[in-house]
């Protein structure tokens, strides 16, 4: 097998990870493609007989991680009347998000990226506290810590209370 | 009020409970319905979530992504280097025994037909096809040589599943014990509907739209299908 054709059958797994970590599939699938890239071009750093999975869980996360940052900063940085100009239109960017996007995948957003994130790695791709926490590089008790709040949170958000 | 709180509530519920605190929660449980509850209602929320997300994984890869990897794929020798292949011996020679006995379980249970016949007028599954639509669940099929894509409940009810192999793909439909083939395609083996992945998924695509009742059924459900024979 190659890295290539093993990278092939895990990106099902890939792609869900980056859909439950972004605004909605198509933002998910701008993200998969950036950590497949970078996956690719950082394929001599992978160690054969680790496990590829959460290498590439944890290429994504940092990325996302990135772009998340970077989106803070342009926020703070552009003059509030450049901003007045993208108004009307980032007005309607959330309106349409607003319709397309489903209860759970704006609970999702609403989520502090950390909780996010532990979030999407136990509940939605399935990993293990063990697993979980070495790809986000944090204790086990940190781990479900933000497990704790991050459901908490979502059981409001989704009306899922008893 | 007991002494189990939410952490251990959520850590039965993801599966991380040792077999002791697992049976003192069960116990807990057994005796406070308002405990019960908080239980049920971690599951459901795994269960909506993961269900939620769980169309995406089943989709297949977009063509951009595939041609992404084809392309390193030129550029970087597609196989490792023999050495390495070599120490890997040991497993190739597994496969090989594991394709041999197949073969030879294949036969005995079909004889030499394909994976489609035609039966009462319809072309319907059989052999390692119709075992793969029967038993493989979308949820757990690392190595299988078909892979189930989506399986959906159709309008007037009854199941359907989709699948992709090596020399076709295609919607199968549960028509009393058999899959009848709604759709055939050419497989991956086929370079041109390889290479045309979209074209054939859109095609797939097209089909289950037009049969899908509803959404498509998360892993529990497939599971809840499975067990019941796809009835």
């Amino acid at each position: 097998m190659s890295f290539e054709s093993d990278l092939l059958a895990i990106l099902p797994r890939l792609r869900r990870f980056a859909a439950s970590l972004s605004r909605d599939s198509a933002d998910g699938d701008d993200l998969c493609q950036a950590a497949i890239e970078r996956g690719l071009k950082a394929r001599d750093q992978w160690q054969p007989g680790t496990r590829l999975d959460s290498w590439m869980y944890r290429i994504m996360r940092n990325l996302w991680i990135d772009e998340a940052r970077a989106r803070q900063r342009a926020a703070r940085t552009f003059a509030p009347e450049e901003a007045g100009e993208h108004v009307g239109h980032a007005g309607d960017r959330d309106v349409e998000a607003h319709v397309m996007l489903s209860d759970v995948d704006r609970a999702m957003q609403s989520l502090p990226d950390e909780q996010r994130e532990a979030i999407a790695l136990v509940l939605v791709e399935g990993l293990s506290y063990k697993e979980a926490a070495q790809v986000l590089d944090i204790p086990m008790g940190t781990l479900t810590s933000r497990l704790v709040r991050g459901r908490g949170a979502l059981i409001e958000l989704l009306g899922e209370a008893a | 009020m007991t002494d189990i709180d939410e952490a251990m509530l959520i850590a039965w519920v993801d599966g991380e409970l040792d077999e002791v605190t697992r049976r003192r929660v069960d116990r807990a449980v057994a005796e406070d319905a308002a405990l019960a509850e908080r239980l049920a209602m971690h599951s459901r929320l795994r269960a909506r979530l993961s269900g939620h997300y769980a169309p995406i994984e089943a989709e297949p890869v977009p063509p951009a992504m595939r041609a992404q990897l084809e392309n390193s794929a030129k550029v970087a020798p597609l196989v490792r280097p023999a050495p390495a292949r070599w120490r890997n011996w040991g497993m190739a020679g597994a496969i090989a025994a594991s394709l041999v006995l197949g073969l030879g379980i294949g036969q005995l249970a079909s004889g030499p037909a394909g994976p489609v016949a035609v039966q009462h007028d319809v072309m319907v599954a059989r052999g390692e096809l119709a075992s793969a639509l029967d038993t493989q669940l979308a949820s757990a099929q690392e190595g299988a040589a078909i892979r189930i894509g989506l399986s959906f409940r159709r309008k007037g009810g009854g199941w359907c599943r989709s699948f992709e192999g090596v020399a076709l793909s295609g919607v199968a439909c549960r028509e009393g014990e058999a899959w009848q083939l709604q759709q055939l395609l050419p497989g991956a083996a086929d370079r041109s509907a390889y290479r045309q992945a979209s074209s054939s998924d859109a095609r797939l695509m097209a089909t289950m739209e037009a049969l899908m009742d509803g959404a498509p059924a998360d892993a529990a459900q497939e599971a809840e299908a499975k067990a019941k024979g796809w009835h």
